[in-house]
């Protein structure tokens, strides 16, 4: 089936099966792989993207679901060529060990910022309660976020 | 792998009671696909699958007030459940147990529809719904009907849906003025399926301190949901005391073994159900601040 679909503002007209996921499409489709597969059962957070507005798992969303949307990657973070605040943030805490949760952390992060600036703790963690990571201990990471809220 | 996949697409009441009537008995209805999704990924057979995805449905996906009732349509996710002042002030714990769904991607899909009609015992939205006694609006090519929740529910992953009709409404009356309602969850969904039980009540007292009003659901403790009524008739017409409410534990505790019978997980489950609707009572009539449990 044809879809049309915008990611990190960028507009896609294409033809696709029906039995892939979002995550598929990204990664597979239009080669952005900094979103990662990782349990696929929506369990991880890996592979969030901001979907709408929203933090997804792109893993449990099917690309045709996806038809008319607007995507946001953690391709789509860096501006003018440079990273994000947050993705220095990130960098700087040293919230980035092996990175393999770092994208979906980054998003989570992200979707929580642009509808309140300035998050408590609380909110912090449960913005990101859907997003394992098996290196930091999480501490750095919402050290990070909270760095951004404060700027 | 997702199996191969037929999908088809509606997008209002009306032509998706109408698919539904042409494909009776393959079809899937795909809403938020956090519980089909990982569904149809573990099924290990390669049969073709159709999918009808009703999560464009525009009509269904809003909370109304209707004066003493409220109504929710079925496309309503958890994250809109959790933002909606109007539940907040009229079913309190519907709005607690859709905030502890899952995680924040989970509840930014995942809708009220969905939760219900998968008919798992550890759906969170299934006690606080029963304690309200919602009632369900059900469509199919050949009409409505409606029908009490805590009957559609029929055992665990079983409903008496149709395979021509899908859920379009959800509707209980608002909670009386000055009742307060309570929701504890324990247990996270990833761990052993032993560690998850709710409890959803709902309660006020008169102006002699007496209890006037109450409603108690355990969430996972049998198949089908349901009101403990024999608990609430003990409650009704006393003063609220630590001895009576622990005695209403372990009624809960007893009813739940009379119901499931000695299973291996009883010897932790009684006393925890017996705790934690305890600590529910006292959170309801202010003799603890409450404490939520994750
Ligand atoms: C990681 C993870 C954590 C979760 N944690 C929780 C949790 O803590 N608590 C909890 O209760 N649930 C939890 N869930 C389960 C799930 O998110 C909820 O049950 C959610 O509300 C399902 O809604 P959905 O729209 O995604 O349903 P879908 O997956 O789209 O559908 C679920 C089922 O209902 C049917 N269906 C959906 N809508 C309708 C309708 N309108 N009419 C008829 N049939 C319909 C579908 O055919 C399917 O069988 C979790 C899931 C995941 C993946
Ligand atoms: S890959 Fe999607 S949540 Fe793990
Ligand atoms: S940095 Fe390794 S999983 Fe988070």
């Amino acid at each position: 089936m044809k879809i049309e679909i915008k990611v990190n503002n960028k507009r896609y007209c294409l033809e696709i099966e029906h039995n892939l996921t979002l995550l598929d499409l990204l990664r597979d489709e239009l080669g952005l792989t900094g979103t990662k597969r990782g349990c696929e059962i929506g369990e991880c957070g890996a592979c969030t993207v901001i979907m709408n507005g929203d933090a997804v798992n792109s893993c449990l969303v099917l690309a045709p679901q996806a038809d008319g949307s607007e995507i946001f990657t953690v391709e789509g973070l860096e501006e003018n060529g440079e990273l994000s605040i947050l993705q220095k943030a990130f960098i700087e805490h040293e919230a980035v060990h092996c990175g393999f949760c770092t994208p979906g952390m980054l998003m989570s992060a992200k979707a929580l910022l642009d509808k309140n600036p300035h998050p408590t703790e609380e909110e912090i963690k449960i913005a990101i309660s859907g997003n394992l990571c098996r290196c930091t201990g999480y501490k750095q990471i919402i050290e990070a976020i909270k760095s951004v809220s404060n700027q | 792998m997702l199996p191969e996949i037929k999908y088809y697409k509606a997008n209002t009441v009306e032509e998706t009671v109408h698919i539904l009537a042409q494909n009776k008995h393959a079809i899937r209805i795909l809403a938020g696909g956090t519980d089909l999704l990982p569904e149809l990924r573990s099924e290990k057979q390669n049969r073709k699958v159709i999918i009808l995805d009703i999560s464009s449905i525009k009509l269904l996906n809003k909370i109304e007030d209707e004066g003493h009732f409220i109504r929710i349509g079925a496309l309503v996710k958890h994250s809109q459940m959790v933002e909606s002042i109007l539940l907040g002030r009229h079913a309190g714990f519907l709005t607690q147990a859709s905030s502890l769904v899952g995680s924040a991607q989970i509840r930014n899909r995942g809708t009220l529809g969905g939760n219900i009609c998968n008919a798992a015992p550890c759906a969170d939205t299934l006690p606080p719904l029963v304690a309200l006694d919602a009632e369900l609006t059900l469509e199919s090519s050949s009409g409505n009907r409606t029908e009490l929740l805590s009957g559609f529910i029929r055992g665990a992953y079983k409903t008496n849906r149709a395979n021509d009709e899908f859920l379009t409404w959800i509707r209980f009356k608002k909670l009386p003025e000055g009742c307060r309602s309570n929701f504890i969850k324990l247990g996270r969904r990833e761990a052993l399926s032993i560690a998850r039980l709710q409890v959803a009540a709902c309660g006020m007292i008169d102006s002699n301190n007496k209890i006037c009003y109450i409603r108690i659901v355990p969430g996972s403790t049998t198949p089908n949901v349901f009101r403990f009524t024999e608990v609430e008739e003990y409650l009704l017409g006393n003063e609220p005391s630590e001895r009576l409410f622990s005695k209403a534990g372990d009624m809960v505790a007893r009813k739940m073994v009379e119901i499931t019978g000695v299973r291996w997980s009883t010897e932790y489950k009684k006393p925890v159900i017996a705790a934690l609707v305890r600590r529910s009572l006292q959170a309801i009539f202010n003799l603890k601040p409450g404490v939520a449990v994750k």
